[in-house]
């Protein structure tokens, strides 16, 4: 469930940040080049206009509201949930409890703006900045905080790493800019010769390989901090986890997509191909979450290692003494 | 008041769960040793039982990580770490973060529990037939193995003279 929760909130966060970075790179002049709006495609639905920026940012909240229970259903006493918020001073759970909810708020917020047509609410204005840019920042931190969650727990040596939260960012953001392509497809909004479309593409095979150099790092890095660092990079590498993460996370999550992507780019934007890859990207970013979640394995308690030492004390004696034994029967 | 801890002699233990079954019945009223507060490791290959209760250690991850401050440090309580029940949510951010994997989940109440000295008379101290746990003011934990050991240097040096 928790594995559930890590996606939805990555995959909802990432593509209302990219979201909105288009948007706002729709507004800026890029050393005297403007995007033009005109350049984002746009359909009407329900008697709304309907652009590529303004799709994630109304679904991404959404994604992360029906993330956030997955959270809320392994709790022990569910209904308690909103207790959940009371020590922000050093537990990361109530910090993403308000993270999370500042967001959601704020997205759902930006997403009625959107919806309801009421003149009042001036849709146009440049006030809503505001709300956009916390629920921005917002956004990342959700990004972030997925991997934040693991990392806070110490005693196990796989999730403790600062690499954690940004290699659950660089899945977010892969995940959620594959999240918008997927859901162009099929609804007119989609086109190749659109720039910002191809400026997505080129930013999920970009984020694809930082994925893969931040995999590479983090592994290595685990593998080398301590014994059940070592035990949790083995198990996925070649032990129970194998099929998990070379199948789902480097053969759907990496290489699949980026080869894939790489000659739709040249075959004019083959839908079949551009499907199947994103849907291998977004396979992959869940079985990343699975895998880490699951191969992470408690630091050993001192006592342990002290009992394997008086162990290991013991079978040196039992080994001198049989050794001795036999030199006295020779 | 002088603080009071746990402190476990290894080497007693003979492993018979006598303790997980009486913190049970005090705390649940149910004798069912899965419901209990300690619990007894077993290298049964090497003959080796050690009954692990919580440490209420000075840094608590514990009381670091919950979300609802259910789990906190009682200073004017032996200076112990709990969990106030009517606050706990049972997310179990606790027992991923002990290092000793102390707090229990408790299937019954759907909370987390934990080792709560048994308000100042712990109940596996006072049952434990080999006294493999005793609960010693906290600056005289060592004093058995100092005196043990100064015993043996005693011994050695009247050898040397």
């Amino acid at each position: 469930m928790i594995a559930i929760y890590l996606y939805l909130a990555g995959m909802g966060a990432g593509s209302f940040v990219i979201g909105i970075l288009i948007q706002w790179g729709a507004l800026i002049n890029w050393m005297g080049v403007k995007l033009n709006p005109l350049f984002l495609p746009s359909i009407v639905l329900f008697g709304h206009t309907l652009n590529l920026s303004s799709v994630p940012i109304l679904w991404g909240p959404i994604m992360v509201a029906i993330g956030a229970p997955f959270l809320i259903l392994d709790l022990g006493i569910k209904w308690r949930f909103m207790y959940a918020c009371l020590n922000p001073r050093t537990s990361w759970v109530a910090r993403g409890f308000i993270i999370l909810s500042i967001f959601i708020i704020f997205g759902l917020v930006l997403l009625a703006k959107s919806v309801l047509p009421f003149e009042w609410l001036h849709a146009e204005s440049v006030l809503w900045r505001i709300p956009e840019i916390i629920a921005f920042v917002f956004a990342l931190g959700t990004a972030i905080y997925t991997g934040i969650l693991l990392k806070a727990t110490k005693s196990i040596p796989l999730w403790n790493t600062h690499l954690l939260p940004l290699l659950f960012l660089v899945s977010a953001l892969s995940t959620g800019s594959m999240a918008i392509i997927l859901a162009t497809l099929g609804t007119g909004l989609f086109s190749h010769d659109a720039s910002a479309l191809k400026v997505l593409m080129y930013a999920v095979q970009i984020l694809v390989v930082i994925e893969g150099i931040v995999l590479y790092l983090y592994l290595s890095g685990r593998y080398r901090v301590s014994e059940q660092g070592k035990d949790s990079v083995r198990l996925l590498l070649h032990g129970e986890k194998k099929f998990i993460f070379w199948g789902g996370d480097v053969l759907l999550g990496l290489v699949l997509p980026f080869v894939l992507v790489s000659i739709a780019a040249f075959s004019h934007g083959n839908m079949l191909l551009i499907f199947s890859s994103g849907l291998s990207l977004l396979g992959g970013g869940f079985l990343l979450r699975l895998g880490v979640l699951h191969a992470g394995i408690k630091d050993q308690i001192p006592m342990h290692r002290l009992m394997e030492i008086q162990y290991d004390m013991r079978a040196m004696k039992i080994k001198e003494n049989w050794n001795a034994g036999k030199g006295i029967g020779r | 008041m002088q603080e009071k801890v746990l402190v476990v002699d290894q080497q007693k233990c003979t492993g018979c769960r006598l303790c997980e079954l009486v913190c049970s019945v005090f705390h649940t009223g149910a004798s069912n040793p899965s419901r209990s507060r300690i619990k007894v490791v077993k290298w049964e290959d090497v003959g080796l039982y050690l009954p692990m209760a919580c440490n209420h250690c000075e840094k608590a991850y514990c009381v670091e990580v919950c979300p609802t401050k259910a789990c906190h440090r009682e200073p004017e309580n032996n200076n112990r770490v709990t969990i106030d029940k009517k606050l706990c949510i049972g997310c179990r951010t606790c027992i991923i973060a002990c290092p000793f994997g102390h707090p229990f989940f408790d299937i019954h109440d759907r909370v987390t529990v934990k080792c709560d000295y048994c308000d100042g008379d712990p109940q596996c101290v006072r049952f434990c037939d080999v006294k493999a746990i005793s609960f010693t003011d906290a600056d005289k934990t060592n004093v058995a193995k100092k005196r043990e050991a100064f015993l043996k240097y005693a011994e050695s040096m009247k050898q040397i003279r």
